[in-house]
């Protein structure tokens, strides 16, 4: 018997803040993909780690009580003999499982996995071929510390941002301050503090800022500017776009705020095309590109400035953003589907990764002798 | 036999197989407890003159059929129409295919068939055939008595998991029960928590062994600091065996009051059910508002349980000095939190004072800095369907308390419904009333019926469930002075209130929906 044809997978789910915004991203991207005739399915991954193919034709709620009835559990192994790794599942002859062919998994996990690089790794040893970042990509958008480095090192305009550590004494810049988990693509853990010796204390009492801890100036005077970019088949910049925040009293744009409407951003309050002035609009514009090279970007990207109409300052990259990005595309528009094809043929064309043992000859081995002699 | 005999046999055979789905669904909504089917069949069969009407007819017609055989014909017609107003699929909540009801529906048929074999082996056919269709809710009652023990069985797989997924991601577990404010409260501490803890709340669907089994399973992710599980019973010794697998930590009783009574008997075995979750929690959080918490926090001391006491004041109240006292005081207005009798912060109306008084407790034991629950207190979310303010498209305003199926907490709704809006529009209140009261059903809802009249103009009563009960308290008010006009309606189930709201009301309206009741219910 044939195995069936490989389809494209779209991956979605995960254990993060954002697995139920991924839902909605993967929803969109395989119903766009099945109703322009394409070999596809959703592949789940759950919140405590399962993975699950699902059928054709799924709504956001019938993820509402957990994993759909109607999945079906996929193993997902590294390693091994050949042909072992990857995606199986159960019923192959003798009790063995059946292995589960992918052609591209289009990688659509926001926040955590799956945007920080672990999946990516994963991937990557399995065999799997994958949209978006890779897994040096990735981890560098998840890092804001090493982010803010790498622009500040380029030249590109920052805000000051520092670690933040339980015998932090002066930042080198006056309050008030707002603190960010180092790691982590959500706004989960933010705080806005007045002193140092407050921000140090929340660093005790907030459990999210336990793996490391970022502080900067708060600047409740910026505004968010946002804007995605790719750079295949060949660099583009969508246009750029200004979410509003939706309360008065808000401090920062909170989680409710990106995600509570039902298409990721898409139904949140915005200007789009944001009105900015020439000068302003183009700078922006210059550093995208720039920092899309600078970051290993790969697929789509939405990269986030803060300005106040005439400064302005990079904030941060996140490399699989809700949606895809896809509501930014409106100038020139690109299509969803158009957007996908992109990120596929991507993903045939520009491998994430090369394993390369070149030079491992034995020739080391030959003349090392004995270890105990190294030892010795 | 004859041509009349096989009719009358083969038509109960059909009645049997339309009222089996019919009681299936009831049995499936009031999670398959034997003894739910033939309590709601009572209750359907007993509501208006064309039910009474139709089961004095069926039973006519069993007694007749040993005479005359074509007279199980009626039984099998009045069976198989069933109880005006109960659907065989159901509008609000279809029956679903699971496993569990394939397994029941399965035997349910099959104690028919033996049923109908041996009568018609037995030569009394038409008669015993009748009495079957007749007693279908009876049979599927037995079928959950027969099923309940494999399924928990079948079931302790999940658990095992659940408890090994526990074991490894080691949450500090706190668990929430009482008679009503479980949700709220859970909702105001997950709140107060995901600023600084990486928190998890059961789902409020969720607050059984199989449900917190799931939500353990599914959602119980590696990081996760503190598990918020929210636990219902719905008798003895249930909260024990979920806490044999689910140790609290902290253990929570938010309040104490007659719900599910028909099924605990009276309110002190609701006290003992409760009290269940104290026995393994290092850690408790009694609201002693109430003195029956008092007393279980007293004895939970002298255990060496170390307590943490809540409670809702009254407005006007002082703050109560009591070290350790977490106080929220309802001043009409807006709430003040006090903690250890200190004022810490005042809030704008809306939130349930005992359940955030609860819910501050908590976070105060998990270590929560009091300024960090200050700054977050001032932003409590809405908890979902309890008193949760909404416009409608016709630009009337609308409380939506429809899981609220207790007296305080419907009295509290009054309160949010006196508030809101402005003076100048009308206020509505549409309600099916409440059930599971027991003995006080009739008396509280007839309360409800009166208070609401004080503050409303009007008065959609939805269904049969309670209706007399609200009629008669409604009117008890309208007797007295009152200053405006006020008035009744009456509609046979929810989306004729809805409709009837969406007809009447405008801008400056306010409509109040509280409970609603799904439509196994008369």
């Amino acid at each position: 018997m044939n195995a069936p044809p490989a389809a494209v997978a779209v991956v979605f789910g995960g254990p993060s803040p954002e697995h139920d915004v991924s839902i909605l991203t993967g929803l969109q991207v395989a119903r766009t993909l099945a109703g322009a005739g394409r070999e596809v399915f959703g592949l789940y991954w759950s919140k405590t780690g399962g993975w699950y193919r699902l059928p054709a034709g799924l709504e956001a709620a019938d993820f509402l009580d957990g994993v759909p009835s109607a999945a079906e559990e996929l193993r997902l192994s590294v390693g091994g003999a050949a042909g072992s790794s990857g995606f199986a599942e159960r019923g192959g002859r003798l009790g063995r499982n059946r292995p589960v062919e992918i052609e591209v998994a289009v990688n659509c996990c926001h926040g955590g996995p799956g945007e920080d690089g672990s999946l990516q790794a994963v991937f990557d040893l399995a065999g799997i071929n994958y949209t978006g970042p890779g897994v040096a990509g990735a981890a560098l958008g998840m890092d804001k510390l090493a982010f803010a480095g790498l622009v500040v090192d380029a030249g590109l305009p920052a805000l000051a941002r520092r670690l933040l550590g339980p015998s932090t004494s002066d930042p080198g810049f006056p309050g008030p301050y707002i603190l960010k988990p180092r790691f982590g693509g959500s706004s989960l853990g933010i705080d806005v503090v007045a002193d140092i010796g407050t921000a140090v204390a929340r660093l005790e009492a907030n459990s999210h800022l336990r793996q490391g801890a970022v502080i900067e100036p708060y600047r409740p005077d910026l505004f968010d500017l946002n804007i995605a970019v790719r750079l295949w088949p060949a660099p583009a910049l969508s246009a750029i776009e200004r979410p509003l925040r939706s309360t008065a009293s808000a401090e920062i744009l909170g989680y409710a705020d990106k995600y509570v409407g039902a298409e990721g951003m898409a139904s949140a309050p915005r200007e789009l095309p944001a009105r900015l002035a020439a000068p302003l609009a183009e700078a922006i514009r210059s550093a995208a590109l720039e920092i899309a090279r600078l970051a290993c970007v790969r697929g789509v990207a939405r990269i986030d400035f803060l300005s106040d109409g005439q400064s302005w300052f990079v904030n941060e990259v996140n490399t699989v953003p809700g949606s895809l990005a896809r509501y930014l595309w409106v100038e020139p528009p690109v299509s969803f589907l158009e957007l996908i094809d992109a990120l596929l043929d991507e993903a045939r064309q520009r491998p994430t990764w090369r394993p390369n043992a070149m030079g491992a000859d034995g020739s080391v081995l030959r003349g090392a002798g004995g270890i105990a002699g190294k030892l010795g | 036999m004859t041509a009349l005999r096989f009719a009358a046999v083969a038509g109960s055979g059909l009645a049997m197989a339309l009222a089996g789905l019919r009681w299936l669904r009831v049995a499936q909504r009031e999670h398959y407890l034997a003894g739910a089917a033939g309590r709601f069949a009572w209750r359907w069969w007993s509501e208006g003159p064309l039910a009474i009407g139709g089961v004095a007819l069926a039973l006519a017609g069993v007694g007749l059929a040993w005479p005359w055989p074509g007279a199980g014909l009626a039984t099998a017609v009045v069976v198989g129409a069933g109880p005006p107003g109960l659907g065989l699929r159901g509008r609000t909540a279809p029956l679903a295919w699971t496993r569990r009801l394939r397994t029941l529906a399965a035997l349910v048929t099959g104690l028919e068939l033996i049923g109908l074999a041996t009568a018609v082996l037995a030569g009394v056919g038409p008669v015993l055939a009748a009495a079957l269709a007749l007693a279908v809710p009876l049979l599927v009652d037995l079928g959950c008595a027969i099923t309940g023990p494999f399924e928990r069985a079948a079931a302790q797989g999940h658990v095992n998991r659940a408890a090994e997924r526990l074991r490894r991601v080691a949450p500090t577990v706190v668990a929430i029960t009482g008679s009503y404010g479980k949700t709220g409260t859970k909702t105001y501490l997950a709140h107060l928590l995901s600023g600084s803890r990486s928190v998890l709340a059961s789902p409020a669907s969720f607050n059984n062994r199989a449900g917190l089994a799931r939500a353990v399973n599914e959602n119980l992710v590696e990081g996760t600091e503190v598990f918020v599980a929210e636990m219902g019973t719905y008798g003895p010794g249930e909260i024990a065996e979920l806490c044999s697998w689910l140790v609290p930590d902290i253990a929570v009783i938010t309040a104490i009051g007659p719900v599910h009574l028909e099924r605990f008997g009276s309110e002190q075995q609701i006290v003992e059910a409760k009290a269940e979750i104290l026995e393994k929690a290092g850690r408790a959080v009694l609201n002693v508002g109430d003195p029956r918490l008092e007393a279980l926090a007293q004895s939970g001391e002298q255990r060496g349980q170390k307590v943490r006491r809540v409670r809702p004041l009254l407005p006007g109240d002082g703050p109560d000095l009591a070290a350790g006292l977490v106080a929220v005081r309802d001043d009409l207005d807006g709430l003040t939190l006090f903690i250890d009798g200190a004022e810490q912060a005042r809030l704008a109306p809306g939130p349930h004072p005992a359940n955030l008084a609860c819910a501050v407790g908590v976070a105060l034991e998990l270590g929560i800095p009091v300024e960090e629950i200050v700054r977050r207190v001032g932003q409590l979310p809405p908890v979902p369907h309890r008193l949760e303010p909404l416009t409608a498209d016709g630009g009337f305003l609308v409380l939506d308390d429809t899981y609220n199926a207790n007296p305080s907490g419907a009295r509290a709704a009054l309160q949010a419904l006196k508030r809101s809006g402005p003076t100048t529009g009308r206020r509505v209140v549409v309600t099916p009333g409440m059930v599971e009261l027991g003995a006080r059903q009739a008396e509280e809802n007839a309360l409800f019926g009166q208070a609401a009249a004080l503050v409303a103009d009007e008065l959609v009563v939805v269904g049969l469930t309670n209706r007399r009960a609200l009629l008669r308290g409604a009117r008890t008010a309208a007797a007295g002075d009152r200053q405006r006009p006020f008035d009744v309606v009456v509609v046979r189930d929810r989306s004729e209130a809805v409709a009837w709201v969406r007809a009447h009301l405008g801008p400056d309206d306010t409509v109040l929906y509280e409970n609603d009741l799904p439509d196994h219910y008369p």
